[in-house]
Formats: C-alpha cells, structure tokens, sequence
C-alpha cells in the first residue's frame, strides 16, 4: 500500500473511532500508567457478629430475629462462618387471624421459622472506599455466600441451602458493621420448594488481625 | 551519573533553604526581620525604643499626655481638634467591667478608654483597664490592637499583678499573625525575667534564645536555654533551634550532627510539625552525604495527619532520593503526587526536569523533551519577567512562591489580618464614640503602613530568591533538550535488544491497588506506583 492511502486510512480510522484516537494520543503525550498501591487498612481474622434482622416475607407472619455468628477469614477474601444461629420471633400479621375466622383454614398449615443454625462460606471480591461529604474515607467490602442451613420451624426441623450477599463497613481494625439479606431456600414437605429470606444487621468484632 | 552535574549544587542550594525555612516554621513564626538586639545581652530599655512609639505616636500617648489629638485616620476628627479628656470618675471604671463582665466588650473598650484617657498612669487601676481593654479588644476580633495594649503593661511594668496576665495574653496572640517587632522583640526578646512565673520565663528565654541565635550569639543563646526545665517543650524546641543554628554554620556535616536531629526526632515533648522537621532534616543531610537509603528512611517516618496531603517538597525530595537509587517507577509515581489539585500552586521547577530525566533514562525520548519543555510553557511569564527585568513581585507565580513560606508569608499574614481587623473596626465606629475609634484608625493605620514596608522589603529578597531557583532549573531544561536531541538520533547497533523490562512488583496478600484514573485522594498520594517499560537498547541503557 502506498504510503499516501496509509496516512489516509489512518486519518479515516482516526476520525471513525475518536476517543481510540484521543487515548493513543494521550499514552504519547503521558506514556505510563499509575496504580495507587496500598497496605490493606482492614484485615480480618477471627470475626464475631451479634445482630439484629427480619424475616420479612411471610405474608402470615414477620420473624424478628436476633444473630450470632463466628466467622474465620483465612485470606482478604476468602472465609468461613462456621456456625450462625438464629432465634426468630414471630409477630403475626393478622392475616393469619383474618383466615381462620372467615375461611376456617387449620391453623397447622402455616410454617413458622423458630430457629436455624448453619454454616456458609464466604467470598469477598469487592473492597473498596467511599468519601463522605469530603472530609472522610470510609472503607468497605462486599461479599457474597453459600452455605447449608438447618431450620426448626413450628412443624419440624427442614434442611436448606443459604445464598446470599452483604456489605461491610469498617469502622475500625477491630470493629465493622454487616448487612447481609441472605436467602434459605428449604426443602419442605411435598417436596416443594419454601423461601425463608432474612435481612440482618450486624456488629462484627474483629479479633487477631495483624497490621 | 547524570551529566547534569549541576542538579547536585542546586539541589543542595535548596535543601539548605529549605531548613532556612525549617528554622522560621521551628521559630513558631517568631524569627524577627529587621530585629538588631544588642549583640552581648537582651537589654529590656531597648524594649521600648522604636517602632510602638512610632505606630502609636498619639495613640501611646493617650494617657500621659490626653490633649493628644487622635484619629488622624479620620479626616473629620483631624479637622476640629478635640477637647481634652475629662478626668476619669472611678466609677467609670466598674461601669466598664460590669459591661465587660455581662460579655457587651463592645460598650465596655470605649468606657475603659475613657478611663485610660483622664487618668495619670500613676493610677493604681490604670493597668488594670489597659488589660481589661486589651481583652475586650480581643473578644471583638481587634487582636493588633490588644496586643498594643498589652505589650504597653509590659512594657510600663506599672502594675506587678497584671503583668504575668498581660504577658500570658501576649503569648496566646503571638499564636496568630502579629507584630513580631512588637511582641517578640521588644516584649518577650528585652524581660527582665527575674518575677516571672515559671511558665511564662520559660517561654520569654526561649524567645530570647531564639533572637540571640538569629544575632548569631551561640553563647548568649545556650544562657537562655539553660534555664529551661529540660522537660518543658521549650526546651526541646531550643535544642532543635541549636541544631539548625549549628547545621547552619557547618562546614561539613558531620554524623553526630544527623544524630542529634534524629534522636529529637523521636522527643515527645517536640510538636509533631517540629518531629517532622526533624526528619526531614536527618533526610535532606544524608541526602548530602549521598545516603539516599537513610535518606529514603527518614522521609518514610515522616507522620502526617490523617488525609493531610502534606507538604510538596517532601514528595519532591523524596522523589529526588530515589531517582539517585535508580528507583525511575517510585520516583515518578512521587511526581504524579505533586500533580495533585493540593500542589497545583506550589513553585516546583525541578519537577519539570525530574521527570524529564526519568523519561529519558527510560528511553521516552519525545515525552521527555515534552516534559522538560513543560517548565518553559507553565512559567513563560516568569520566565519573561526575569528576563525582560521587569519588577519580579508583579508576577504573580513568582509572588505566589515567594509568599508561600518563611518571613515573607508572616508579614502577608500579618498585612491580611490588619486589613481584615481595619474594615472589622468600621463596624464599631459608632459604639466606640468619637475618641476611641479615631485612635484605634490611626494605630491601624500607622501599624498597616508599616507591615506593607517589611513585607515588600521581605518579598522583593524572596522573589530574587525563587527567580534564581527559576534560572537553574531553566538552564538544565536547555540542556535536557539537546542531549535528548541527540539522543533522539542517535543510531542504534545493528541485533541491538531492547533491555531486559524490570519485573513488575507483584501485589502482596495485604496490599490492593486502585488504578488512578485523575483522580485524586489524599489517602493515596504517598502510594502512587508508576509502570512504563524501558526503550533503552541494551548498549545505551543506563
């Protein structure tokens, strides 16, 4: 190809895809790139959570529940929580009521969530820092789950699979808050397939992290 | 080696500035311009000589000699002169301190004024209401003229128990801009200290310590410093204030002398301002002795504030230690620092020619002519002013630089806060009557007149200064250009390889990394990591 027709597929190319163009133009003018690279400010290690949640579908009732959790990190972004138990009490909607009286449904058909323990692992691929109006950094990290969950409901024990995501936000090397809104799917009688989602609030304590 | 030999001198001429500059930040900004102590001793007559009674020719004389006309400030009041001051009642004086006492200062100055004004100085309450109209000077944000008031107990010494408070207050002021002749030279500089309580002397021979070494009298200085409590502040401060004397007029630094200022460093008594300076003074020295490892150590024990983006010459400096260790990707990353929105008014010239020199180490030959040209483009008006000879402190990048540390940015600061405190009285011209207000116009007046000559006389020196540091660095820029230009045609061998790239630093388990896209977080400006892959051929790579 003659080099006049280069320069003017160069000059068509260049015109085609402008901001192609502007960063080439750039990397000549700046040539390089620039990481910020930093010390991890937030390590975690042996966590201990005690929170606050819902179980907020059940149109029958709403499960008020409270959280404890011990969670071993074995890296940044990789952990274990190797056990969570959960006490849920239940606060009746009035639906259930609005039932029985006008429709005489047996009471027993209603599933109620009582407790539940489980075990999950936990996968942090997100962290991050946030600037609050300015003047402060704040530093956090999102994750996701999967573990086994055992429910005690008001018909008996029913095994379930935990899916779920979460937020932390740390508040020191010691102390950081979660929120997690994770899903139990339960293998209920019939086989048939029941969601038990739960949206907790946590305060987790750190324990063991180094510098 | 570069062969730009002459960085090294330059560098080294503005490291040594740069502890100049240590010392008046160390002085706590109390370096006095101008001052001309007695060489042997602190002589406390001196105190009261001459620039209080030329600020305040009419205004000092208010209470000796009351027919005094006031207000020169204000044309209406130099018009017709005003009758003489009645003779203060005593109860005039309670009056004021009930206003006082009920926080209305702005009633309670004009009455202890009028007190001050009919009565003898021989009065026994007369320093009482000076101080008393001092403090509600002060509470109405009129901080030059409470200290005109106050250093006039001190200096008069009329009333014993007032004094160590008036002294206090001064001390407090010399915490914001002030008139360092009048407090720090003439006050604190000339006590006699024998009476005073301990905290205060501590302080008064500090300060006389201090303007005994910018005389240059080492021993007189070591006199002053010995009667401090070896565990006060003070004394730490002094000690810091020796070592720069001593590294001022050193020949050759020496080991012990780094040791003396690491060993500070590590005082806790010292500010951490002062801990910082420290270090970086332990970091410029074993820059000088080539000891660019210490160097880099030092500069890495420099504490900053949370999110304080700290100061641009630290970036520089360092970025300088570790181009000299080869550290080509560390030192630009530093450089990229200093483009950040916090130090976009700084006057870094050889940030232009260090990064230049890092692109062309690395074979970038065009982006470091680019780089190297840059400093022409950003400073072409100073550059030009330079040349054409005009008046340097009109150029405003010139000024900037030249007002950014040191004597010159106290005087500014001082000069700002006379013209903030001038227009804050034009809002008490009518609470502070007819005698008053005239008088506080004429002592601003006469103090602002002199502020502006000792900051033009401080900025017209400083400008020099950075015009000079402007040269230099336009000279190396020159002869960037044409190595580079020869480099840039320089023939390459016949199977030359391009170098072997330096591996890149792998993240560790602990670190994380955000990729800087403009950016800027003040948390991050010590980390920035740069990559770029070298294009030396490997027989013309350095």
């Amino acid at each position: 190809m003659r080099p006049a027709r280069v320069v003017m597929l160069i000059g068509i190319l260049a015109g085609a895809f402008p901001s192609a163009a502007l960063a080439q133009y750039e990397s000549l003018e700046n040539p390089g790139s620039v990481s910020a690279v930093q010390e991890r400010l937030y390590r975690m290690n042996h966590e201990l959570d005690l929170g606050v949640g819902v179980l907020p579908l059940d149109a029958f009732y709403k499960g008020l529940a409270v959280q404890v959790g011990y969670t071993y990190h074995f890296t940044d972004s990789f952990a274990w929580q190797i056990a969570r138990g959960t006490y849920s009490y239940s606060v009746d909607t009035g639906l259930r009521e609005q039932l029985e009286r006008d429709f005489g449904v047996d009471p027993t058909v209603f599933e109620e969530v009582e407790w539940m323990a489980g075990s999950d692992l936990v996968w942090s691929p997100f962290y991050g820092k946030l600037a609050v109006m300015n003047q402060r950094v704040v530093h956090f990290a999102a994750f996701l789950s999967l573990g086994g969950t055992v429910l005690k409901m008001n018909v008996g024990f029913r095994p379930g699979i935990a899916v779920g995501a979460g937020l932390r936000v740390f508040q020191n090397k010691w102390v950081s808050f979660r929120l997690d809104g994770v899903d139990n799917v339960v293998i209920a009688d019939g086989p048939r397939v029941l969601h038990v989602p739960t949206l907790f609030l946590s305060t987790a304590l750190n324990f063991g992290a180094t510098e | 080696m570069s062969p730009f030999s002459t960085f090294a001198p330059a560098h080294r001429a503005a490291a040594l500035f740069g502890l100049c500059a240590a010392i008046a930040c160390s002085w706590n900004q109390r370096a006095l311009a101008g001052a001309n102590p007695p060489d042997d001793a602190p002589a406390p007559d001196a105190a009261v000589s001459d620039k209080p009674d030329k600020q305040g020719a009419g205004a000092d004389k208010e209470g000796a000699k009351p027919e005094e006309p006031a207000g020169s400030g204000n044309p209406a009041a130099a018009e017709t002169p005003e009758a003489p001051p009645q003779k203060a009642d005593p109860k005039l004086l309670d009056a004021a301190l009930q206003q006082f006492y009920a926080n209305d200062f702005r009633d309670a100055a004009p009455m202890f004024y009028a007190y001050l004004e009919g009565s003898p100085p021989t009065d026994e309450n007369y320093a009482w209401a000076q101080y008393f109209l001092a403090r509600s000077l002060r509470e109405l944000g009129l901080t030059h003229a409470a200290g005109y008031y106050l250093a006039r107990i001190a200096r008069e010494r009329s009333n014993p128990a007032v004094l160590p408070r008036a002294l206090e207050e001064l001390r407090v002021l010399t915490e914001l801009p002030h008139d360092e002749t009048m407090i720090d030279e003439q006050i604190f500089g000339s006590l006699d200290l024998g009476f005073l309580p301990p905290e205060i002397a501590a302080y008064a021979h500090y300060q006389q310590g201090l303007i005994a070494l910018k005389v240059g009298n080492e021993r007189w200085a070591k006199n002053h410093f010995a009667k401090l409590d070896e565990t006060s502040p003070e004394a730490s401060r002094a000690r810091f204030a020796l070592l720069v004397t001593r590294l001022k007029h050193a020949k050759k630094v020496d080991d012990d002398l780094i040791d003396a200022f690491y060993e500070l460093s590590r005082d806790p008594k010292l500010t951490p301002a002062m801990k910082n300076e420290s270090l970086l003074a332990v970091a410029r020295l074993k820059y000088e002795k080539q000891d660019y490892e210490g160097a880099l150590k030092a500069y890495a024990e420099v504490k900053l504030p949370p999110l304080d983006p700290g100061q641009a010459t630290l970036y520089l400096e360092e970025a300088w230690a570790r181009y000299q260790l080869g550290q080509l990707h560390e030192a630009m990353g530093l450089l990229t620092t200093l483009d950040a929105p916090s130090f976009r008014d700084e006057f870094l010239p050889d940030k232009y020619l260090l990064r230049a020199f890092i692109y062309r180490d690395l074979c970038h030959y065009l982006p470091a002519k680019r780089a190297a040209k840059e400093l022409n483009r950003r400073f072409a008006d100073s550059l030009e002013a330079i040349h054409d000879r005009t008046d340097l402190a009109e150029d405003l990048r010139l000024r900037r630089a030249a007002m950014a540390t040191g004597g010159t940015h106290r005087a500014a600061q001082f000069l700002q806060t006379l013209e903030l405190e001038g227009e804050r009285l034009g809002k008490y011209a009518g609470s502070f009557g007819d005698r008053l207000f005239p008088h506080l116009v004429k002592l601003y007046d006469l103090a602002h007149a002199e502020a502006q000559r000792v900051f033009q006389e401080r900025l017209a020196e400083a400008v020099r200064h950075e015009a000079d540091k402007l040269l230099r660095a336009a000279e190396q820029v020159r002869l960037m250009d044409y190595e580079v230009g020869l480099k840039l045609y320089e023939r390459v061998k016949k199977g030359a390889k391009l170098v072997t790239p330096k591996e890149e630093q792998a993240l560790k388990d602990d670190e994380v990394a955000f990729r800087f896209d403009g950016e800027y977080w003040n948390d991050e400006l010590r980390t920035y990591r740069f990559h770029l892959e070298s294009r030396c051929m490997e027989d013309t790579a350095q």
